[in-house]
């Protein structure tokens, strides 16, 4: 999958979870950047971007994503991996 | 020998003065003798816990690096968390299970009276079990590499300032510390000392002030007014910041002056807006170490039940963190409480932000003072299970503020010096919150505003510090 193409549908998912329509996602950008989203939110945001990209996080993974660039390498990496193995 | 004794005003200042003697190398090596020192001479046989703790702490970390498998990791991590946690389990539940077993022995008239055997806590105990299991998780999960030498591994587990009751640090802030140069520079000592004269101010002249009042109130609630015990109710939770927020900035100064930066532990819990962000500001070493080591791992294997995932990891979390803080129905009922705010707030985020926007509440005065107010109250109320101690006691409280109002017992001088301390505590954090830079007083650039606020807190801790040694309330946990 294109780097775009992740991060428009994970522009989608962003909307959704935090309710909000207008979020334009960067590289850069950090929880702290995003009304609403801490820890609880944090966890509804994974499990709904496992579900859009059919992907599993592991929590070790988890734990060294500190911004929306590191999200969506590593959402490129891992559907990147499943395009391989089909 | 605690840091509001006579004891530790003599210790420290000697503990200073090998510390910089020592060659720089050596230094960590002085503070791990200080350390043991130091706990040694409040509870020697429990040295050997620490030793033991750091024993097992080290070698599990160690084989974790070495194993080349995931799954041999992860065996030796929860060795080690098992090892670790079987003298809290022990210690801390011993008392409460025997009591059980004895009340079920009586019940069914099987009470052999035979002399009991008392054990006490070790001191801390909750603190270092929870700092060793961290850095065990840490190097699991590659957080850090295990440390080679165990003496460092030992500071970090028995460290003077922080043994006793927190800050909970990580080993990714501590050890790099232990192990980077210790240098001498006297910049630490203007903001350490800071630090520990507005930690004792909060210790002795609000918490062991407002303590006076509340336990006169506390302990007899029968014969109290419900208007009384509403005022106790109120203050407890400001008596329980001061002891606890206060002890912590004396250990973080102490700290300072060594050299070493670490983590606050309160910021200013009291202008909170809702439950949710009262969390990130009261007590919050041991609430970051339950959200990476207990409520992550727990919402991330819930995540695809979304937000009642969230919820069911909250109250576990919460409920887990009453049990810790101790085995009586009292803090499981705090507990339950806290996992039930936090659920509730949760669920209703989205429609508060929405209103928040909708009549553009964010920066309205009555909206911020109705949210900070509501936050309180919820606090407060489930304080009063955890210091009325007994269900039947907490209930009687609730009842008596109620319906049974009366005269407010005060004992005047009491009153008077607590409010003085809570009224100046208040005013400071009111100050950090709203003008950060406005009406410095410890950091003023005026000369005389700085050294007459210096002198104006020290006077007010002789004046109305309570120096008698009163009890520090987080010892016992």
């Amino acid at each position: 999958m294109e780097r775009k193409e992740i991060v428009h549908k994970l522009t989608q998912v962003f909307h959704k979870t935090f309710d909000t329509t207008d979020l334009e996602l960067t590289d850069v950008m950090t929880a702290n950047d995003v009304d609403n989203w801490d820890s609880l939110t944090h966890m509804v945001l994974i499990g709904d971007v496992e579900k859009e990209f059919g992907i599993k996080f592991k929590l070790k993974e988890l734990n060294k994503m500190n911004t929306v660039g590191h999200l969506i390498d590593m959402v490129a990496d891992k559907t990147g991996r499943l395009q391989v193995q089909n | 020998m605690v840091f509001t004794s006579l004891n530790f005003l003599l210790f420290f200042p000697a503990v200073i003065l090998l510390f910089y003697a020592t060659p720089i190398k050596f230094r960590w090596l002085t503070l791990l003798v200080a350390s043991y020192f130091f706990y040694l001479n409040i509870e020697p046989v429990f040295g050997l816990l620490t030793a033991l703790i750091t024993v097992s702490t080290y070698s599990c970390t160690r084989l974790i690096d070495k194993a080349e498998e995931d799954s041999k990791k992860r065996v030796f991590m929860y060795i080690n968390i098992a090892i670790v946690l079987l003298p809290l389990f022990f210690f801390k539940y011993f008392i409460p299970i025997n009591e059980g077993i004895f009340d079920m022995l009586e019940m069914y008239d099987m009470r052999w009276g035979l002399p009991k055997i008392s054990f006490l806590l070790p001191v801390g105990i909750s603190y270092y079990t929870f700092m060793a299991i961290g850095y065990t998780v840490d190097v699991y999960n590659e957080e850090m590499e295990a440390e080679k030498n165990i003496g460092i591994v030992a500071l970090f587990i028995a460290f003077f300032p922080l043994v006793l009751s927190g800050p909970i640090e990580r080993a990714t802030n501590m050890i790099p510390q232990f192990k980077s140069g210790m240098k001498l520079d006297p910049a630490n000592f203007s903001p350490g000392l800071k630090l520990m004269l507005w930690g004792y101010f909060m210790k002795l002249v609000v918490a062991d002030r407002t303590a006076i009042y509340v336990d006169a109130v506390y302990n007899n609630v029968a014969l109290h007014s419900g208007d009384s015990i509403l005022l106790a109710s109120t203050l407890y939770p400001i008596q329980v910041y001061a002891d606890l927020g206060g002890y912590s900035l004396i250990a973080i100064g102490v700290s300072r002056i060594l050299g070493l930066e670490v983590m606050h532990n309160f910021n200013r819990p009291f202008f909170a807006t809702s439950m949710a962000v009262f969390w990130r500001r009261w007590h919050i070493s041991l609430i970051k170490w339950l959200t990476d080591y207990l409520y992550t791992p727990l919402a991330f294997s819930f995540r695809k039940y979304g937000i009642w995932g969230i919820v069911l990891a909250l109250m576990i979390t919460f409920i887990l963190s009453g049990i810790w803080h101790g085995a009586t129905l009292g803090f499981l009922v705090w507990g339950i409480l806290q996992g039930i705010f936090l659920s509730v707030e949760a669920l209703a985020n989205k429609r508060r932000s929405k209103l928040v926007k909708r009549f553009n509440l964010k920066n309205n005065f009555i909206y911020t003072v109705f949210s900070i107010g509501f936050t309180f109250v919820l606090f407060a109320i489930s304080e009063v299970f955890i210091r009325a101690v007994t269900i039947d006691d907490s209930l009687l409280v609730f009842k008596k503020i109620l319906f049974e109002p009366g005269p407010i017992f005060l004992d005047k001088t009491t009153w008077a010096y607590s409010f003085i301390g809570i009224t100046i505590l208040l005013l400071r954090d009111f100050r950090e919150e709203y003008f950060p830079e406005k009406k410095q007083f410890f950091n003023s650039e005026n000369i005389i505003v700085r050294f007459g606020s210096y002198l104006f807190i020290a006077l007010t801790i002789l004046w109305i510090g309570v120096l008698n040694g009163g009890q520090f309330i987080y010892f016992q946990f």
